[in-house]
């Protein structure tokens, strides 16, 4: 295992996959939320009735917008990453040389999702301390209990985001591309938006956390954020059996 | 000593046709064995199912005379190949990518700077492989291939836009692995380089070993084409 996850770290951080992802997802939530925030702040009636009721030019708009953005932003980035750890060797021919080697290819798999949590782990762990110490640079001052207990949901939210893309990896590895992943990044998306909106609610996977992390625990509970688990687990155990059963074609 | 690798009755064919019809192949120590063919004969899916990329719809393949589906993982430490296109990442260096081609292969990173010295890619080493010619590229694959010492060999039309220089370095590089006992199958386009480092040269027509031909008869080319002739004219 230890060859494969030297490899896959490597590839990741030399990448400019990568490298774009990460600024992507952590850069551009907070520039979108600050921007939200400037927004609200402006005063304009008709900028602030778009906002809607969490549009207040204070902590609790800029993380409501945070978590927002996140939500659907987060599980793009996340989505797009995993879509090219697992559909780039199938692009470029390199999958052949994956076969007849000591560290099977199961393993190899492991590794890129093992290489991906840890990536996204990092990523999770980063916005909030940066969002957070944005708000304070932005003059939203010290944030109390409140406003860390929601940058906190907003690590949650990022963790959740990389367990519910996993059928990105077992799409890439199925469809031999990275565009099928992201296709189905696009799918998972659409998916946990249209079932919020038809009312599904806590139960569905896909919009618990969100639904979690927007409405501080209201709207749904952490035991049903927690069903994100084996959601995740059944496409972990897809992917690596449909790379210990591949064949190159 | 390696037994080798070795194929017997293996059949693969593709619904949208081609394929390995049928074929049985024996690797042995210290022997280089050239497969030849036309575009589309099925060198490549041979390859692909001596190294298990592809299964066999029958027929099996033994390394060391075991088969395949029953090998233990670290016995393909003694496997190099290079098929298609090499382990090799865009964003690495070259010495970089032979450092991760030689972990996954259960070597030391101290086989990297020999293998850049007998590829000429010592210049390279810190340039990153997106950069490099198709030339280079395909040395580094071959390096990749070859640094950790394997007794068996398959390479997949190694001298695939390599330079005169680069062909002469293979060459070196294959009959050196030869003499210390590796079994080695090259398939090719050129039979005058095949001439040069082939102890036998196999011919594969239409998914089927129709034939050898000795490596240093002369009119080689002519005796191959009578061979494909001759093959399809029974097939019709």
């Amino acid at each position: 295992m230890r060859p494969a996850l030297w490899g896959e770290s490597l590839k990741l951080a030399a990448s400019l996959v990568g490298r774009v992802a990460t600024v992507a997802v952590v850069v551009g939530i907070v520039v979108l939320s600050s921007a939200m925030l400037v927004a609200a702040r402006s005063g304009n009636t008709q900028v602030v009735a778009k906002l809607g009721p969490d549009g207040t030019p204070d902590w609790h708009g800029f993380l409501a917008a945070a978590t927002q953005i996140t939500a659907a932003g987060g599980l793009a980035g996340f989505a797009i990453v995993l879509a090219w750890m697992f559909g780039r060797e199938f692009a470029d021919g390199a999958v052949n040389g994956l076969f007849a080697l000591p560290v099977s290819r199961r393993t190899i798999a492991a590794a890129k999702l093992l290489t991906f949590a840890a990536w996204g782990a990092l990523v999770s762990a980063a916005l909030p301390v940066v969002l957070g110490a944005t708000g304070v640079a932005l003059g939203l001052g010290t944030p109390g209990a409140t406003e860390l207990a929601g940058l906190a949901r907003l690590t949650v939210l990022g963790l959740a985001g990389l367990v519910l893309a996993t059928p990105v990896a077992w799409a890439a590895t199925l469809g031999r591309s990275v565009l099928a992943g992201v296709g189905v990044g696009i799918g998972l998306i659409v998916v946990a938006q249209v079932s919020v909106l038809a009312g599904a609610g806590g139960w569905m996977p896909l919009a618990a956390p969100a639904l979690w992390a927007m409405t501080a625990g209201r709207g749904a509970t952490l035991g049903q954020v927690l069903l994100v688990l084996p959601f995740g687990a059944i496409w972990v155990v897809l992917t690596l059996g449909a790379w210990r059963r591949l064949q190159v074609r | 000593m390696s037994a080798g690798l070795v194929a017997s009755g293996v059949r693969r064919m593709f619904p949208a046709g081609g394929g390995v019809e049928s074929a049985d192949l024996a690797m042995r120590p210290g022997e280089i064995v050239a497969l030849v063919g036309l575009n589309g004969a099925g060198k490549t899916t041979l390859m692909r199912l001596l190294l298990g990329m592809l299964r066999a719809e029958s027929g099996r393949v033994e390394l060391d005379g075991v088969p395949l589906e029953r090998l233990p993982g670290s016995t393909w430490a003694a496997v190099g190949h290079l098929v298609d296109a090499p382990l090799v990442y865009p964003e690495l260096t070259t010495r970089t990518a032979l450092e991760l081609n030689a972990r996954l292969r259960g070597a030391g990173r101290g086989v990297v700077e020999a293998a850049l010295q007998d590829f000429g890619l010592t210049e390279y080493a810190g340039r990153r492989i997106r950069a490099l010619s198709l030339g280079n590229r395909q040395r580094v694959g071959l390096a990749a291939a070859l640094q950790h010492r394997p007794q068996v060999i398959v390479l997949d039309e190694p001298t695939n836009g390599l330079d005169p220089a680069g062909v002469i370095a293979l060459r070196e590089q294959l009959l050196a692995r030869r003499d210390d006992g590796a079994a080695v199958l090259v398939s090719s386009h050129h039979l005058d380089e095949v001439a040069r480092t082939a102890d036998r040269i196999v011919v594969l027509n239409a998914g089927r070993l129709i034939g050898e031909l000795a490596p240093h008869s002369a009119g080689l080319e002519s005796m191959f084409f009578e061979m494909l002739l001759r093959d399809d004219e029974v097939r019709a």
